[in-house]
């Protein structure tokens, strides 16, 4: 009877201890590292390049090795919330986009106006207010932002050359019908479209749409995509696609395939973030590399800067971190003048426009002058709010109702200001 | 045995009965002890998530927010949602093409390798090979053979004037194409099960139709069928499992578009979940998906436990 007895016990002591050993194991913390959750660029950035790896210094003084762990886009975001929402979490420093944050997370991660007052960032007043405004949710500064990527056009200079275009186009309107010429096939019968873009978010068409003028949401959330000016900009984008200037699967286009499709010369222009420019130009990549040239978008149908849309990663420190003051001096050593620089020749967009002006960016990188001048005017896609992704999500579908045929683009529009609306902060 | 010999049985003392008892227990609790491994992980990591997800579907919840319960709201809300019937009826109709031409092929290709061919063993290893990759390398493979103007695919079939398959616009031939590589990812698992089965079919019972005068397609349908019934039924029941989780095929290709017009149930889900962090309404559309899958899989379940007891 004892021995059945003890085996019993010794069963159930063995599975508690199998079933619970590997979560005992996790909860042991690093003291020795800091965790980063982010995108590979931002490794990259921090790291890897002309610049040199900004870290080494800060590592080597600190006595910590810097963990991180890169993510997709959406995936980087994902798991970041999903780290600050434990009750006690294993990442010291998440870096987050303005489109996937809202005040809904705000709770979730440390009010850094009382960081940055305790420890001040050097010239912290030279961020931008708008993009500290995209992380900012009732009053609260939830992430200092690290890097923005914002839309410029690329175009193919041998193509254009072909054509006998000598220089890329002035306003949205000379774009459109450069588009056009632009579409033909090439010699060895590979078609070549005037006009590619993903359409994985809204990014790409808002910019289109807003040098007609038009926009989808404004900061004051107005949704104003049914307008006769965005209706300009979206029978615009319909027409290049019916007409083929933009290819046939363009509705399942991502930001890969939009780079494919430059680098193999299946497209002559696109509106992509300025730093693609060292994807299109790749020699171990591009069958095109040096002949991809970059500028800031057309002029828009008000002769004005169209306002291209950017985009703010920011780097937040979660509530239930457990080296706080640690994240904060990682934090704070990136936002630095002197390493903003070393990551902008690292690849980066750099947040400090003073970054544009040092020597050795604006020799190893032709597009500096160019980015700077679209940053000045640059947009968010969308205002912050909890419902962003939905909202984003349906415009995108009933553009792609427009384009298909399967609506005619004012019922399509007016369909997603009925959709949105409901969605949108009261 | 002798009747000396039962008399010495019966007349053997017997031990007491509550001694018999107590043996009984103990027994019992030893049996017990060795099917808690099992249990506990089946209660840890399917019962017990079951029941959470279940609970979270009657509750609004999201990222660094407590969660609210709400009734069936998440249930009426799904239910009016025309982009979640589009998914089911998306779901319903690649599910049943996928099982039953998949069925079909198998079945057919299990026929024809369960006689003498020449090269069986090249041709088992050809038809087994697509589940030795992995999915979403097949799929990504799949779709650059049929991306317009490049693929492979796309370019013979237009060099013989056959056009190109539409999937990037059509959501038709897109789930069209998502099914195709379902099938032809997971035959092998069809295909493996129907063989085996048709292994199993006695030869005897065979010739001794074919000398009663039976025709071919009479042994397969009064023998041979009724005999791999229960392994088709295993394989039918599997596969609409599996199937109703359709997911990689289609997101892969279109990630349900272009227009939401080619998504099916779990990529609905996905979006909801991982996109817009409504993980109440994620969960009322997994216990949607689950209450499915038991009303498909009822029916079989019902025919292999009468099987079952049949045979008992």
């Amino acid at each position: 009877m004892q021995g059945r007895r003890g085996i019993l016990k010794a069963l159930v002591a063995a599975v508690a201890a199998a079933v619970a050993g590997p979560f005992a194991a996790t909860r042991a913390y690093a003291a020795d590292r800091l965790t980063v959750i982010g995108h590979a660029v931002h490794k990259a950035a921090a790291t890897t390049g002309a610049g040199g790896d900004v870290t080494a210094p800060w590592r080597a003084k600190q006595g910590v090795e810097v963990e991180w762990l890169t993510f997709g886009v959406e995936a980087a975001n994902e798991r970041a919330f999903k780290e600050a929402s434990l009750a006690e979490g294993s990442a010291d420093i998440v870096f987050i986009l303005d489109r996937y944050t809202g005040p809904q997370f705000a709770g979730l991660f440390e009010d850094l106006r009382a960081w940055q007052a305790n420890d001040p960032i050097p010239d912290f007043a030279e961020i931008p207010a708008g993009m500290l405004a995209a992380h900012t949710f009732g009053g609260k500064l939830t992430a200092i932002p690290f890097r923005h990527a914002t839309h410029g056009l690329h175009y193919n200079t041998e193509f254009f050359a072909e054509k006998g275009v000598t220089e890329p186009p002035k306003t949205v309107v000379e774009a459109v019908a450069l588009a056009e010429k632009l579409t033909f096939k090439r010699a060895d019968g590979v078609q070549v479209y005037g006009l590619v873009m993903n359409f994985d978010d809204p990014a790409t068409p808002i910019d289109w749409i807003r040098a007609f003028g038009g926009d989808f949401i404004t900061a004051d959330y107005k949704v104003v995509i049914d307008q006769p000016a965005a209706m300009r900009g979206v029978t615009a984008l319909v027409d290049l696609y019916k007409k083929g200037v933009l290819p046939k699967n363009s509705m399942n286009l991502k930001t890969e395939d939009v780079t494919t499709f430059m680098q193999q010369g299946r497209a002559a222009m696109t509106n992509n973030p300025f730093n693609r420019y060292i994807n299109y130009n790749d020699p171990k990549a591009s069958k095109y590399p040096g002949k991809i040239a970059v500028v800031a978008l057309p002029l828009g149908v008000d002769g004005k800067a169209t306002p291209a849309k950017t985009s703010v990663w920011a780097m937040a420190i979660p509530r239930n971190g457990r080296n706080k003051e640690r994240a904060w001096s990682f934090v704070k050593l990136l936002s630095q003048p002197d390493s903003t620089i070393a990551e902008t020749l690292n690849g980066n967009g750099p947040v400090r426009p003073s970054a544009y002006e040092d020597a050795k960016v604006k020799a190893l990188i032709p597009y500096a002058a160019a980015e700077k001048q679209a940053l000045a005017s640059a947009r968010l896609v969308v205002p912050g709010f909890p419902n962003s992704a939905k909202a984003m999500d349906i415009f995108i579908e009933e553009l792609g109702n427009a384009m298909l045929g399967t609506k005619d683009p004012q019922t399509a529009m007016s369909d997603v200001k009925k959709r949105v609306q409901p969605l949108l902060p009261a | 045995m002798g009747m000396v010999d039962a008399a010495r049985v019966l007349s053997r003392p017997r031990a007491p009965t509550a001694g018999r008892v107590k043996d009984r227990r103990s027994a019992r609790l030893v049996h017990y002890a060795m099917l808690c491994p099992t249990l506990v992980l089946l209660l840890a990591f399917l019962v017990l998530p079951a029941i959470y997800v279940g609970w979270l579907s009657f509750n609004t919840s999201t990222y660094g927010q407590d969660s609210t319960f709400v009734g069936l709201a998440n249930y009426a809300q799904l239910f009016a949602d025309r982009i979640f019937w589009r998914a089911f009826w998306n779901t319903f109709f690649v599910v049943n093409g996928i099982v039953y031409v998949e069925l079909l092929l198998a079945l057919g290709l299990a026929l024809l390798l369960s006689g003498p061919v020449p090269g069986k063993a090249i041709i088992i290893a050809v038809v087994l090979a697509p589940y030795a990759i992995t999915e979403s390398s097949g799929i990504v493979m799949w779709r650059y053979m049929f991306e317009p103007d490049i693929g492979l695919v796309s370019h013979i079939l237009g060099g013989l004037g056959l056009g190109q398959l539409d999937w990037s616009t059509n959501p038709v031939e897109t789930l069209l194409l998502a099914s195709t590589i379902a099938i032809w990812h997971h035959l092998p698992f069809t295909f493996l099960i129907l063989y085996a089965a048709l292994t199993t079919v006695p030869r005897d019972v065979l010739e001794a139709s074919e000398i009663d005068g039976a025709t071919r397609w009479q042994q397969f349908r009064l023998i041979t069928l009724r005999l791999i019934m229960p392994a088709v039924l295993i394989a039918v029941l599997f596969r609409y499992i599996f199937a109703i989780r359709t997911f990689a095929e289609v997101w892969l290709l279109t990630e349900g578009g272009p227009a939401r017009l080619s998504e099916v149930l779990a990529i609905y889900l996905y979006r909801e979940m991982f996109k817009y962090h409504q993980f109440g309404m994620a969960s009322a559309t997994g216990c949607f998906m689950l209450v499915m899958s038991l009303v498909i899989a009822w029916p079989y379940l019902r025919r292999m436990y009468c099987e079952v007891m049949r045979s008992a």
